[in-house]
């Protein structure tokens, strides 16, 4: 079979599984623009028929989103250095010995976030009262993200340092590296993919926390994206295309930036870094 | 570096609380009040408007999800955190007050010459009121009450002018208006398995001689019958048992259903978008000549009792009261007031629609108040999804349903 | 001393230095959050006492009723299904794409990289959008199948108590395969093409070369994927609160939103606390299970 033709027909392919699977997104994209009672229509309309484009103006003024897309990035940025530099060693460490220890480890690391973050807020907000780190909330909604997404970053690092070859580091140390040498010359570049996607993952999910963040900061000045995008939501009321502006105004960024990097990061990969 | 920075802030505290002694004018007095009103809604723009009156009372606000309202505010109050005002729904304010968490109001109240309880309806001034004591001031009021589209009622042959009156006639009704070719269902309303499903199953069950203290009456079992036969002949969408009541009048919006039960909430989402003649009509009785009845809706404002500025607060709380007038006509809510006469919006089918929703008020009956009223609650909506889901009969369903509130009441 | 510190800087003391501190960080701020649940389980919380820890114990009361409440069964067994249910479909959906792209035609990476939108999608949306996805009437699922002639008439996803939890696996294996897709895309494009180009010559044929290289290849990555899987899917929320809020009659609560409903709904936090500690129980025979899997590991 010629390349070109195989080549054309897998695009065909991913194509179809990429439409199916962006389904949602398109949804959120359509409902923006309808009008609050349209979206409920049988049977469902695949274009809006009557397109309400200002709703992106209005939902990025009556909410200030650029306020709250700048708490939602220093929060996110906050959470993953905090989570980089305290779950790499850890990291590296459990992937480096095979013992009853580092199954206790691991086994701790995985126990620790199991409850759902609605069930951990009451006992953390009380704690972090007592001892005065609600003033300061966006800093205690970051040590609260990093408790709860470290497990994650450490069993998914650890992962990758353990397709690390031990014979390279060995090797390094012989050569008169130090510990702290060989490991920041030799694992951790080798590791790097493994490492920036976990990496990524987390910013995201740290960009769009929302139950710590609702809880722990009260004034609104302080508040990420998230709980802004909750402000549509009434007891009666939900302004569901404004909803959906508001998150398409706030996803799309986030996913164009993500498309670009891992196709650097997963695509880079093999180039040659391994041998 | 912690022990500094503690330091410090006590430091600051000290000094902070040594000015206003100090300094001969007395600074200003902060009260801080968490709602769930929004920016189109009335407490930050009452607040706004307060702060402006330079009274040495300043105002802060904070905006609260509806899911989160009772949560936030117990663990704040838990921790020593509590706003001095807060804004929670009635059903669940005699859960604050029958713990002495809110400041018992009766005494300012009776002092004051702007709140004055014979102003406002029985049912939103019930849900306040804890052992004769008054514990909070109603925000504002809703209700429940039916819509139905014109247009369909005249295509099918039925009198626009003639909404159905007694539950038999609702069925009927809803029988001739369903159809599936079309897509429309006779009926829209919610079943879901949360407080809106209890909010809308209550006046039924009240119409019919019963009530959550009595929710296995004769009466009760008949209606619980009536939203058996509607689902089980499809004359509603079956998704009302997990749709809420503003998603189900969306499809009444969108022509998917000729007639749905909802509130007031839904008149400028409505008139906006509904393409076609409608009206509203009272919740249908079981027959001709039975008891009204209806749910009722929406907030109360209480203090805290942890409040250091009970008598600012009130003073807050008097100002919002002060301003009732302008509730419906600036936020589109009504004030819990009988004395109050709603101005004309200028827009006939909005203003037919607030009469029927007026006369329908008088009926509101309160949920409770009792202080474990969401487990009340959670035992009606389990007894009418059981029912619904055709896993249990509707009469067991609701044996059921007051053994567990019987376990609740003691 | 100096033996002390050269050890910090170069020896076992700087491994255990490098664990402990991430453990200790871990132990205040997660630790002890689960042990005041745990503690909780066995006391009469009062919503207004949740500021301390002096409260009436009760011993194994809070079991005892929860055991004996006739929902307990079913919504235990809803959890099992939900989060087997849900890994498989998430691992096989996600595994299969993330093959399917390794192929590396033109294009692949672009499109490798769309696929990560569910996880950056906020949860109110995702419910949101899946509710009127799966609705009955105007739902876009019930319109393709119709349009396809699979169905003839409409499927009530959310309140038929024969589809419901259904409805919510359906939408958590979509929210959950982006990310075993792009970690397992990671995993794949780690293993040397040479070991490829070797049994290639030895005349292994695909499947062979899928059985000997690539899974023994992935162990690690995909031991750390199921793990975190079944974690996530314990933790999902958002997808029940909009698609079903458990209904109807509880034919799809799970554990986790019994739990938020018992504590946050009707305020009776030591239920809550004592479905929680259940929840620890299962994940804690799931660790054991991952954590007994890392021991057969390859160290690449």
């Amino acid at each position: 079979m010629n390349e070109q033709i195989r080549n054309r027909l897998l695009l065909g392919v991913a194509l179809v599984l990429a439409a199916i699977y962006l389904f949602p997104l398109y949804w959120m994209y359509v409902t923006a623009l309808k009008t609050g009672s349209a979206m409920f229509a049988t049977p469902p309309k695949f274009l809006p028929s009557d397109p309400q484009w200002s709703i992106y103006a209005h939902v990025w003024e009556s909410r200030n989103m650029g306020r709250y897309l700048w708490n939602s990035l220093v929060i996110a940025v906050g959470a993953v250095s905090l989570i980089a530099v305290l779950g790499v060693g850890c990291a590296y460490v459990l992937a480096r010995y095979r013992n009853v220890w580092v199954d206790v480890g691991l086994f701790l690391i995985l126990m620790l976030q199991v409850l759902p973050a609605s069930l951990m807020i009451t006992p953390i907000f009380v704690g972090f009262s007592q001892i005065g780190l609600l003033e300061t909330p966006r800093f205690a909604v970051v040590l609260a993200i990093a408790a709860k997404s470290m497990p994650f970053f450490v069993v998914l690092v650890r992962a990758a340092f353990m397709s690390v070859p031990m014979e390279l580091e060995e090797a390094a140390l012989v050569d008169g590296n130090s510990r702290i040498g060989a490991f920041f010359n030799i694992v951790l570049p080798l590791a790097r993919n493994g490492i920036l996607v976990s990496a990524i993952l987390i910013f995201m999910q740290a960009f769009g926390e929302f139950v710590y963040s609702k809880s722990m900061i009260q004034a609104v000045e302080l508040q990420p994206a998230s709980v802004g995008l909750n402000t549509f939501m009434g007891p009666n009321t939900n302004e569901w295309n404004n909803i959906m502006a508001y998150a398409t105004i706030y996803v799309t960024p986030v996913l164009a930036a993500f498309v670009l990097l891992q196709r650097r990061i997963v695509a880079g990969l093999t180039s040659g870094a391994l041998k | 570096m912690g022990i500094r920075r503690r330091a410090m802030l006590g430091v600051i505290a000290l000094a902070s609380i040594s000015l206003p002694a100090l300094s001969v004018h007395a600074e200003d007095v902060t009260i801080t009040v968490w709602s769930l009103d929004r920016d189109i809604q009335p407490a930050p723009n009452l607040i706004n408007d307060f702060n402006k009156l330079d009274t040495g009372i300043k105002v802060e606000y904070r905006q609260i999800q509806f899911d989160d309202v009772v949560s936030e505010a117990m663990r704040a109050y838990s921790t020593g955190q509590a706003p001095d005002i807060i804004a929670v729904d009635n059903p669940e304010h005699a859960l604050f007050s029958s713990r002495g968490a809110f400041l018992d109001l009766t005494d300012m109240i009776a002092a004051s010459s702007v709140v004055k309880p014979e102003n406002y309806f029985p049912g939103p001034l019930a849900s306040v009121t804890w052992e004769g004591k008054l514990y909070g001031i109603p925000k504002a009021t809703n209700t429940i009450a039916l819509y139905y589209n014109k247009d369909m009622f005249k295509a099918k042959g039925l009198d626009p002018e003639k909404p159905p009156q007694t539950w038999a006639e609702l069925v009927d009704a809803a029988r001739k208006l369903t159809d599936p070719a079309a897509n429309v269902y006779g009926l829209a309303f919610s079943a879901k398995a949360n407080e809106e499903g209890t909010f809308q199953f209550l006046p039924w069950a009240q119409m019919a001689g019963g009530g959550y203290d009595n929710i296995n009456a004769e009466g009760v079992v008949k209606a619980l019958d009536i939203w058996k036969t509607i689902i089980d002949e499809k004359l509603a969408s079956p998704d009302s048992l997990t749709r809420g009541q503003w998603d189900s009048t969306g499809t009444f919006n969108s022509g998917n259903a000729a007639m749905a039960i909802s509130g007031p909430w839904e008149l400028d989402r409505m008139m906006q978008e509904a393409k076609f003649d409608w009206g509203v009509a009272l919740l249908p009785v079981p027959e001709i000549g039975a008891e009204r009845s209806s749910a009722m809706g929406d907030f109360n404002w209480a203090v805290f009792s942890s409040t250091r500025h009970p008598e600012e607060a009130f003073k807050v709380l008097e100002y919002f009261v002060s301003q009732d007038k302008r509730m419906f006509k600036d936020f589109g809510q009504l004030p819990a007031r009988s004395d109050i006469a709603i101005p004309s919006t200028g827009e006939p089918l909005k203003d037919a629609a607030l009469k029927v929703f007026l006369e329908q008020l008088k009926y509101a009956k309160p949920r409770g108040p009792h202080p474990q009223w969401p487990k009340i609650s959670k035992a009606i909506q389990d007894a009418i999804q059981a029912a619904l889901t055709g896993q249990m009969s509707s009469k067991d369903a609701l044996e059921q349903a007051a053994e567990k509130i019987k376990g609740v009441l003691g | 001393m100096k033996k002390i510190l050269s050890s910090v800087t170069d020896g076992k003391g700087f491994d255990i230095g490098l664990v402990l501190l991430p453990l200790a960080f871990l132990f205040v701020l997660s630790g002890l959050p689960l042990v005041y649940n745990v503690v909780m389980s066995f006391q009469e919380v009062d919503m207004f006492s949740l500021g301390s820890f002096a409260r009436p114990f009760v011993g194994f009361k809070n079991y005892v009723d929860l055991f004996s409440q006739p929902e307990t069964g079913p919504i235990l067994f809803n959890t099992a299904l939900f989060v087997s249910a849900s890994i498989v479909g998430q691992f096989v959906i996600g595994f299969g794409l993330a093959l399917f792209f390794w192929t590396n035609f033109p294009g692949a990476s672009w499109l490798r990289g769309l696929f990560l939108v569910s996880w950056v999608m906020p949860g109110l949306v995702v419910g949101a959008i899946w509710n009127w996805i799966l609705s009955g009437d105007f739902g876009v699922l019930n319109f393709f199948l119709r349009e396809m002639a699979i169905i003839n008439a409409n499927i009530f996803w959310r309140s038929d108590p024969n589809y419901s939890l259904w409805a919510v696996i359906i939408a958590n294996i979509w929210l959950g395969t982006s990310f075993n897709m792009i970690l397992l895309s990671v995993g794949l494009s780690g293993i040397p093409k040479d070991l490829y180009e070797a049994a290639e010559l030895d005349g292994a044929t695909m499947l062979q070369r899928f059985f000997t290289i690539t899974l023994p290849m992935m162990r690690s990555t995909i031991g750390a994927i199921v793990a975190l899987g079944l974690i996530f899917t314990l933790q999902q929320f958002d997808l029940f609160a909009g698609i079903t809020s458990g209904g109807p009659n509880n034919s799809s609560n799970v554990t986790q939103y019994w739990a938020w409903d018992l504590s946050f709904r009707q305020y009776d936090f030591a239920k809550g606390a004592t479905i929680s500690v259940i929840m620890i129980v299962f994940v804690m025979l799931a660790s054991v299970v991952y954590v007994r899997s890392t021991r057969h590991e390859v160290r690449g």
